[in-house]
C-alpha cells in the first residue's frame, strides 16, 4: 500500500502541472462568483427595496422570505457555475490519485454504491426516503474486492403544518468488502451511544432491550466494549468474526479516522460506514489546490479508506476461504 | 384494594425474576451446545493428525498417546460440562505440543496432508476460543443473577448453582497469527 507521504509527493510533483492549470480554472471562477453575488445581491436588495416601500414597511417574516430565496438562488446559481470546475477537478486530480495508490482501482464521480445494498448491510434501520452519493471507487486490493463511495441517506418528516422537512439518516463513506473469513449470521457493530450517555448500567439495560435490533452481544473488551455495541443472532459466530485482535484493529480504525465508524458482517461481505457529514472529495472554490491541508484531506481520506483491507488484515487468507 | 395491588405487583417481581433466571441458564445451555460441537469437530481430527504425524515422531510417542487417549475418554457419553471443559484444556495443551514438535521435523512440515491438519486446526481452534468466550460470556451473566441480590434468593430456591468458565490463556488472548505460523 502506498503511503501517505508518497502520495504526497505524487501529489505536488506528478500533479503540479494539472494542479497550476486548475488553480487558474478556480481563481477565474472565484472571480466570477464574487462579480454575480454582488451583482445578485443588488438586485434582491433593490427588489426588497422596492417591496418594502423604501425600507418603510419591514418585517420579519418579509426578510426570512428574502434570506431563504436569496440562499436557493444563489445556492443554485453556484452549484451550476462550479459544476464544470468540479467534474474537470475529480477527472484531473481524484482519478489520478486513486489510480496511484492502486492501478486496479476504477472510479466514476457519478455513479454511487446501490442503496439496495446500503439497506442490505442492516447498519441503519429507518427507512430511507431520499438516497444520493457520488465518487465510486471500485476494484480489488491483494485479492480483496473493495468498493466505496460517498453516500447521503435521507428520511422526510411532516410535520403538523405539512411542512416537509428532511433529516440525515447517514452522510459519509459507505465502502463493502470481501471478508476472509466464513459466516452465515449477521453481526452488527454500532457506535455506543447509549453507554456514553447514560453509563454503563442503565446503558446496557437500554442495549438489551433495543427493538429492531437482534440479540446483544457483550464483548470481553473493556475498550471496545466502551466504544461500540455488538448485535447480532449468533452469539458465538459473532465472537469469531471479533477475535481479541480484530477488535484492536477496529478501535485503530476509528482513531484514525477520528469519525463515528459503522461496520456491519452480512452475508458474506463486510459493510463499513464512516460518518464525515459532509461530501468528501470535492473542489472547494475558495481554497487553493495547493494549499496543504486541503491536499492532505483528498490524500489522507483516500489512503485510509484504501487502507481499510490492510489496516483490518482482510487480505490474510484463512485456509477456509482459499 | 392495596393489599391486592401490593400482592400483584410482588407476584410480577417473581415472575420476571423467574424467566430471567431460566432465560440465563437456557442461554447458557445453548451455547455450551455450540461448543461442544466445535470441540467435536476438533476430535475427529485427531486420528487423522496421528496417524499422519507418528511415522515421523518417535520422540514424541507418549503426547500422540496422550491425545489418542483423552480423545476416547471425551468421547463417551454423559460427561458432565465440568469434565467437558477440563478435557478441552488438557487437549488444547497437548495438540499445542504436537504443533511445536511438527517444528522439529522437516518433512513433516512440508507433508500436504499435516499442512492441511494444520491448518484445518488453526481454524476450528479460533472456532472454538470463539465459542468458549461465548459460553464465558453466558456463564458470566447467569452467575452475575445467581450471586445478586435480589435474584440470588429465587436462584437459591431454584437451586441453581454457580458455573464454570474455560480459561482463557494469554496466548488465545493473543490470537493466532496465521501468517507466522505458516511462513515459519
Amino acid at each position: 500500500m502506498k503511503s501517505i507521504s508518497h502520495l504526497t509527493d505524487f501529489y505536488y510533483n506528478t500533479l503540479y502541472p494539472t494542479l497550476t492549470e486548475l488553480e487558474k480554472e478556480r481563481t477565474d471562477l472565484k472571480n466570477k462568483i464574487i462579480k454575480i453575488s454582488i451583482v445578485l445581491f443588488l438586485i434582491i436588495f433593490a427588489l426588497f427595496y422596492v417591496i418594502t416601500n423604501g425600507l418603510k414597511e419591514i418585517n420579519i417574516d418579509l426578510i426570512l422570505i428574502f434570506l431563504f430565496g436569496a440562499a436557493a438562488i444563489g445556492g443554485f446559481i453556484y452549484n451550476l457555475m462550479i459544476k464544470d470546475y468540479a467534474t474537470s477537478f475529480k477527472t484531473r486530480v481524484i482519478e489520478p490519485l486513486i489510480k496511484e495508490i492502486d492501478a486496479n482501482l476504477r472510479y466514476n464521480p457519478m455513479y454511487k454504491v446501490e442503496e439496495h445494498i446500503f439497506v442490505n448491510s442492516k447498519l441503519f434501520t429507518s427507512n430511507i426516503d431520499r438516497y444520493n452519493g457520488n465518487d465510486y471507487v471500485t476494484g480489488q486490493i491483494d485479492s480483496v474486492d473493495i468498493t466505496f463511495s460517498d453516500v447521503h441517506a435521507e428520511k422526510k418528516h411532516k410535520d403538523s403544518k405539512g411542512r416537509t422537512t428532511w433529516s440525515t439518516i447517514f452522510k459519509g463513506l459507505f465502502i463493502v468488502t470481501s471478508f476472509n473469513k466464513h459466516f452465515s449470521n449477521s453481526t452488527i457493530i454500532l457506535p455506543d451511544s447509549a453507554e456514553t450517555l447514560f453509563g454503563s448500567l442503565i446503558g446496557s439495560w437500554l442495549q438489551s432491550n433495543n427493538f429492531g435490533r437482534d440479540q446483544l452481544i457483550k464483548m470481553d473488551d473493556p475498550e471496545f466494549e466502551k466504544e461500540f455495541v455488538v448485535y447480532g443472532n449468533d452469539q458465538i459466530e459473532s465472537r469469531y468474526i471479533l477475535t481479541h485482535s480484530m477488535m484492536q484493529r477496529i478501535l485503530e480504525l476509528k482513531k484514525k479516522t477520528g469519525q463515528k465508524v459503522y461496520i456491519s458482517f452480512v452475508d458474506g461481505q463486510m459493510y463499513l460506514a464512516i460518518e464525515y457529514n459532509k461530501d468528501l472529495f470535492e473542489p472547494s472554490v475558495f481554497r487553493s489546490l495547493l494549499e496543504y491541508q486541503v491536499a492532505m484531506e483528498y490524500v489522507k481520506t483516500l489512503q485510509l479508506t484504501i487502507a481499510i483491507v490492510e489496516e483490518l488484515k482482510l487480505n490474510q487468507k484463512l485456509w477456509s476461504k482459499q | 384494594m392495596t393489599i391486592l395491588v401490593i400482592l400483584g405487583v410482588i407476584a410480577l417481581i417473581v415472575v420476571l425474576m423467574y424467566n430471567s433466571l431460566i432465560a440465563k441458564k437456557n442461554q447458557v445451555e445453548n451455547i455450551f451446545g455450540g461448543v461442544d460441537a466445535v470441540l467435536k469437530k476438533r476430535y475427529d481430527l485427531i486420528p487423522n493428525l496421528v496417524a499422519s504425524v507418528s511415522r515421523y515422531m518417535e520422540h514424541e510417542k507418549s503426547i500422540l498417546e496422550k491425545v489418542t487417549e483423552l480423545r476416547a475418554e471425551a468421547n463417551k457419553p454423559n460427561l458432565s460440562d465440568k469434565e467437558k471443559i477440563d478435557l478441552d484444556t488438557k487437549i488444547t495443551s497437548a495438540l499445542g505440543s504436537i504443533m511445536v514438535a511438527v517444528e522439529n521435523y522437516p518433512d513433516l512440515k512440508a507433508n500436504e496432508n499435516v499442512m492441511n491438519l494444520q491448518h484445518n486446526l488453526t481454524e476450528i481452534e479460533s472456532q472454538i476460543s470463539a465459542a468458549r468466550r461465548a459460553y464465558n460470556q453466558a456463564v458470566t451473566d447467569y452467575n452475575n443473577a445467581v450471586e445478586m441480590f435480589p435474584t440470588n434468593y429465587m436462584a437459591s430456591y431454584m437451586s441453581l448453582s454457580k458455573k464454570d468458565v474455560f480459561i482463557i490463556s494469554e496466548d488465545e488472548r493473543k490470537n493466532v497469527n496465521v501468517r507466522e505460523m505458516f511462513n515459519a
